[in-house]
């Protein structure tokens, strides 16, 4: 919770709101009541939400305000779903966006950006 | 901020040096553009980066966004879910 902001310059000091505990992969977290999903776990540090789902680099929210689909995620068994437009919930289960296999695309791709997956189906394709 | 790395499509990953190159060595117009390298066809549907592929391609080929082949809309104009058309869960 360190990294909200306590004391505004405009504001004064922020009342401490209802706390909610819900889960990020796994782990605990606790958010403020009326925080998405995205807010919350920024107030912990967690910037990475998912990775792009061929190449594998990380992303976190981007826009912030559902234009974009940067931050989608899986909640409470539903995927896709963008945090930074979600509220927290009472133990609400997130999970980040996965790597997805790549199995249609061709290995010897030019501008292919994987290297590990297109590695091993030329494996695979050589060991029969 | 001409970095060739500079991303401009992020649903598709697509960099500023890649749109370059293919805009340079194909003369796309915007659409042949998006068809050649995927920029603006990903899940966010062009939202974040349609001005940026018109504002690059005005730039380096003094091409403007014209209406004869422009970058579309296409229904839907947001990622919908199957559900949400009328399905199950």
């Amino acid at each position: 919770m360190d990294r909200r902001i306590q004391h505004h310059p405009v504001l004064g000091a922020i009342a401490p709101g209802k706390t909610l505990t819900f889960q990020y992969n796994g782990k605990p977290y606790t958010a403020l009541h009326g925080d998405t999903v995205a807010a919350a776990l920024l107030a912990h540090g967690v910037r990475q939400l998912r990775v792009h789902e061929e190449s594998g680099s990380p992303r976190g929210f981007y826009c912030n305000i559902g234009h974009c689909y940067e931050c989608r995620v899986t909640i409470n068994n539903r995927p896709g779903v963008r945090a930074c437009l979600t509220l927290v919930e009472a133990d609400m289960e997130v999970f980040s966006g996965e790597r997805l296999p790549a199995p249609l695309k061709h290995p010897k791709a030019k501008d292919s950006s994987e290297g590990r997956d297109s590695q091993l189906l030329q494996k695979g394709l050589r060991e029969g | 901020m001409t970095s060739p790395d500079m991303v401009i499509c992020r649903c598709e990953e697509v960099g500023l040096g890649k749109l370059l190159q293919t805009a340079a060595a194909h003369g796309c117009s915007a659409r042949e553009l998006k068809l050649r390298t995927r920029a603006g066809m990903g899940t966010c549907g062009g939202r974040s980066c349609r001005s940026l592929i018109l504002a690059m391609l005005e730039e380096s080929a003094s091409q403007a966004p014209g209406h004869d082949m422009p970058l579309g809309c296409q229904p839907p104009v947001r990622p919908v879910s199957f559900s949400m058309l009328g399905g199950t869960e």
